[in-house]
């Protein structure tokens, strides 16, 4: 018997899903269609979108559906659609009525306009031009903990919207871990002398780039009918309704690192796209958090993506739409430049090995920010230094350094390390699903990744929000996150040893 | 608004709708983007999320609050010419008429119109009218329950028209249309035997483009805050100030999308040249349909098939497309832009057709609503009146009764705009042309900017502050009167 209350609940959510969606859309054309001059008019829609679905979500007709659905919910099995729509509404409910209406819209004002302010001031590595934002948006974020009771560290209450639970003492143990097992293998690497990959770098056609993109998408399992793949700046996924899922990616014309980006942000759609049917329309219809979503674009861009036994199919067509700068570079030689660990300045180009400690760095940032160890105005030169720290590179230009990423312009404190947090999910996920299918390396070969979609569309995908985080790590690993599997993936296939 | 002293009421109005304006400009990027950039399988989705965004925001709308704060400020006695007195004058309107329909209903119509356009496309694009058909049912049926919302009119067409055209009426349009009608159906005859001079492509996509954003430029399209994309049937949107978006179709065959282009422009530049103060209240858009048409087919027609204009453009269009137009002068280049030509396709209808097109239309959809024609009649029914009043053979329905989207998404009572708008050009035309002098010369320079200033002024920059009506009799001096559009085509096509 479904209780007639949580149908006018379920009523209710699908509109607040619907306001979300259109703010989805707002921001997704924002960053790939509106021209410049609509900036701040955007700004506002978005701010008065969301408040209204804020408002619609808050108020106190859906706490009291809540309250009258416990028996509801407690005789109901804990894992069926009912029961778990409950259970996490009533956790975005208590989480969405500790913060006023008014400081959503400012949130997501401040953000709006932050976006806008980031793009030229990267363009013209002009740190001053975005300061104000940022700081503004740190200021939001103050007042945004504050709603909340007293955490362990400030810090937690933003990292929590973006990996729910997880409290930062304990990403700080994972990247305490990896920190100790990569700096020594980033140096060792370094020293066993240089892997040619001169030949990455050169001219090449973006409408041949777009047209390998997309064979490698179609491989993978995109089709036309339901998503689309465009140009911007900074790659991102993003799903404005059912059924639809949108890719960006960064065609450049002298390298080819758009490559790895599109199968990134495929891993994001194809979580997204495989959230079960029944729960569209609600709050359980997307990724249960940022470090699994993660995990699955670091599946399709490193895992599959730069694999052998990928690059033993896609390597011939490659070379066929770029004959003249590929043509005498063989599969072994390129397999070996996409692996290349190499420190370097920007995050998203950067090899599987050192990009971790990018990551690291911006979460220490990121806290000091918070925490008021370092003054925003200070920032490009704590930036700088950690980066000679961690890395041993120079910043030449803030566009290089500290205005690279579109995170923190848009508010996004607490996301960064869901990065890394992925990196070693999608580990624990992928000797998981070897375990129960054996390795991919013949199917890959011939161009098929049904097997692995599949298997990950069943054991995770189609659960959507339905589990926390931890519970999902847990039913589809049988383990809770751990950062070995990672580690010795990394040993295995990058340090010097192995190569 | 330059307003010194500001009532509490009325910032409280003014909050209110600026809420309002930026709900509807997420609305438009739903809409523009479901038209040009959604992957097919989002259309139920979206047609929901549309709705839900429209019910929500009528229902905030249509409050008690707002009407009270209406009548409170009735109360204060605003200066009716003022912009305060303009703002609340358009407020009244838009909030009398929202409040006679419940906001499901309003959300409905927006789903019925997402998942009918979605509908229409597959229809068309199969020349599949079978399958359009349930859709189209559905319209008549929502259009008929909306008219049942408003109070009796003369005329039960006559709560549509309102809708795009304050105040017009049924009786109204029939009249300039019957004046319309014989004397377009006369010049046709007299052009029917024509010889036709065709220029064949074919005219490369990227080429036409390029054609495009050279006249775009000149006309003033500042890309900061435009965009042109492309779409199979063209419109035009503003998603927020400083936000005009364009689309046009490209055929290889032929360069009507250079027409569809300027057309768009038109109104794309009325809304951009809005008074910025305007932002975010009711008065930012133009004021009417026809207004908003007569600016499109101003810049489509008045310019964009003038002769002046085509002395300054048609040298780089030969150098764009030197296949096809090096052989052809521009005398005959022009006469073959300008030619009567009775054809299927209305958006590609010469200047005199046009107008029996929207005729058609404008008394085939009275029909429908009143059931006079049944739905599954329809496709017979247009293409006998295709052949009765233009002479046409309608090869299928894709070039015959599915070649426009409105009807799907539910824009009845939109189509006679179009022809008034025209009609409305052309009085606003000789209103320029007599202060300005000869714009033809100047458009031989590729100087549009005097033009466009004026009507900036005369027009654009006023938004939604004049009613339609008042703002024609500002300019011109006089209300809407078919004869200078008639002496127009007269001299025209003589």
């Amino acid at each position: 018997m479904i209780d007639p209350k949580f149908e006018q609940l379920r009523e209710r959510l699908a509109e607040t899903q619907d306001l979300t969606k259109a703010a989805t859309l707002l921001f997704w054309d924002q960053r790939v269609m509106m021209p410049p001059g609509g900036a701040a008019a955007r700004a506002e829609a978005i701010a008065t979108v969301t408040r209204l679905g804020q408002e619609r979500f808050v108020t106190d007709d859906i706490g009291r559906f809540l309250e009258d659905l416990r028996d509801f919910e407690e005789s109901s099995d804990y894992d069926s659609f009912e029961a778990s729509l409950i259970r996490v509404t009533r956790r975005d409910y208590e989480k969405a009525t500790r913060v006023p209406p008014e400081l959503v819209g400012e949130i997501s004002r401040a953000s709006a306009l932050g976006l806008s302010a980031w793009g030229p001031a990267k363009e013209d590595s002009n740190f001053e031009a975005l300061r104000p934002h940022l700081e503004e948006n740190l200021e939001l974020r103050h007042r945004y903990v504050a709603c909340f009771d007293p955490p362990d560290e400030t810090y937690d209450v933003l990292l929590d919207n973006f990996e729910p639970n997880m409290k930062t003492a304990e990403v700080r143990e994972i990247f305490d871990q990896l920190k100790e097992e990569l700096v020594p293998m980033i140096r060792e690497i370094a020293e066993t002398g240089e892997i040619d990959d001169s030949f990455l770098e050169g001219a090449f056609d973006l409408e041949a780039q777009r047209t390998f993109s997309l064979d490698v998408l179609q491989r993978f399992g995109y089709t036309e009918e339901e998503w689309r793949l465009d140009q911007t700046p900074h790659p991102f996924m993003t799903t404005p309704g059912h059924r639809d899922i949108r890719l960006t990616t960064n065609f450049r014309p002298d390298n080819l690192s758009s490559l790895f980006a599109t199968m990134h942000e495929f891993g994001h759609g194809l979580y997204e796209w495989g959230v079960d049917e029944s729960l569209a329309g609600t709050p359980l219809a997307s990724g249960v958090s940022l470090g699994l979503h993660e995990s699955q674009s670091r599946t399709w861009e490193n895992l599959v993506g730069r694999s052998r036994s990928f690059w033993r199919y896609f390597y011939p067509r490659l070379q066929a739409i770029l004959p003249s700068q590929l043509g005498s570079v063989d599969e072994e030689a390129f397999y070996r430049a996409v692996n290349k660990v190499e420190p370097s300045l920007i995050r998203i180009d950067a090899d599987e090995v050192t990009y971790n400690m990018h990551i690291i760095l911006r979460f220490e940032l990121e806290q000091d920010l918070i925490d008021g160890r370092v003054a925003v105005p200070d920032l490009p030169e704590a930036w700088n230094t950690k980066m000679h720290e961690y890395l041993g590179v120079d910043v030449p230009d803030d566009a290089h350094g500290v205005l690279q990423d579109m995170h923190w312009a848009a508010g996004g404190f607490g996301y960064f390390p869901t990065y890394a947090l992925g990196n070693v999910i999608s580990v624990q996920i992928w000797e998981k699903a070897k375990e129960d299918l054996g390795d991919f390396d013949e199917s890959f070969e011939q161009g098929e990744f049904g097997e692995l979609r599949e298997w990950l569309r069943e054991h995770l995908h189609r659960l959507g929000r339905k589990f926390t985080p931890q519970e999902t790590i847990q039913r589809v690993t049988g383990s809770p996150i751990d950062a070995k599997p990672y580690v010795h993936y990394l040993r295995e296939k990058l340090a010097p040893q192995a190569v | 608004m330059t307003v010194t002293t500001e009532s509490p009421r009325l910032q409280r109005l003014k909050a209110a709708l600026a809420e309002i304006a930026d709900i509807s400009h997420a609305q438009q990027v739903l809409e523009w983007d479901a038209r040009v950039s959604m992957p097919r399988a989002g259309a139920k989705a979206r047609a929901d999320i549309a709705s839900t965004v429209t019910r929500l925001a009528h229902r905030r709308f249509v409050s008690d609050e707002i009407g009270k704060l209406l009548t409170e400020l009735d109360g204060e006695g605003q200066d009716p010419e003022s912009l305060e007195g303009a703002l609340i004058r358009i407020t009244k309107r838009e909030w009398t008429r929202a409040s006679q329909i419940p906001s499901e209903l309003a959300g409905e119509l927006v789903q019925a119109g997402g998942i009918g356009v979605a509908a229409w496309d597959e229809a068309k694009a199969a020349s599949d009218f079978e399958s359009f058909k349930p859709h189209l049912e559905r319209q008549l049926e929502l259009r008929r329950r909306y008219i049942a919302c408003f109070p009796k009119t003369d005329d039960p067409y006559d709560v549509l028209l309102d809708e795009y055209e304050e105040g017009l009426t049924t009786a109204q349009v029939e009249e300039i249309f019957a004046r319309l009608k014989g004397e377009l159906l006369q010049l046709v005859d007299r052009h029917r035997e024509d010889p036709i001079e065709d220029v064949p492509g074919p005219f490369p996509v990227e080429r036409q483009r390029a054609a495009g954003e050279l006249v775009l430029e000149a006309f003033g399209y500042d890309p900061d805050s435009w965009r042109l994309d492309e779409t199979p049937h063209p419109f035009a949107a503003k998603p927020g100030f400083g936000d005009i978006r364009l689309t046009t179709h490209t055929d290889e065959s032929d360069l009507t999308s250079l027409f569809s282009t300027m057309h768009e422009f038109g109104h794309g530049v009325y809304e951009f040249d809005i008074d910025p103060s305007f932002a975010r209240t009711p008065l930012a858009r133009g004021t009417s349909s026809t207004i908003h048409e007569s600016q499109s087919r101003t810049w489509e027609n008045l310019v964009g098939r003038s002769r002046g204009f085509w002395t300054w453009f048609y040298p780089q269009l030969q150098a764009l497309f030197p296949d096809a137009l090096g052989g052809v002068d521009d005398v005959s280049f022009v006469r073959s832009v300008s030619a009567v030509r009775p054809g299927p396709i209305r958006g590609d209808a010469d200047e005199v057709t046009y107008g029996l097109h929207i005729i058609m239309r404008f008394e085939l959809e009275r029909e429908l609503l009143a059931g006079t024609i049944a739905v599954s009649d329809l496709p017979e029914v247009w293409n006998a009146r295709m052949k009765e009043s233009l002479g046409v053979d309608v090869p299928d329905d894709a070039h015959g009764v599915l070649q426009d989207m409105h009807w799907s998404t539910g824009l009845f009572g939109y189509f006679p705009t179009y022809q008034l708008g025209n009609v409305v050009s052309v009085q606003i035309w000789d209103r320029a042309c007599a202060e300005l002098g000869e714009l033809e010369e100047q458009f031989a320079r590729g100087e549009f900017a005097p033009l466009r200033e004026w009507l900036s002024e005369q027009i654009y920059r006023h938004g939604g502050r004049y009613a339609p009506s008042d703002l024609l009799r500002r300019v011109t001096g006089s209300g809407i009167d078919p004869e200078p559009y008639l002496k127009y085509l007269h001299t025209k096509f003589a």
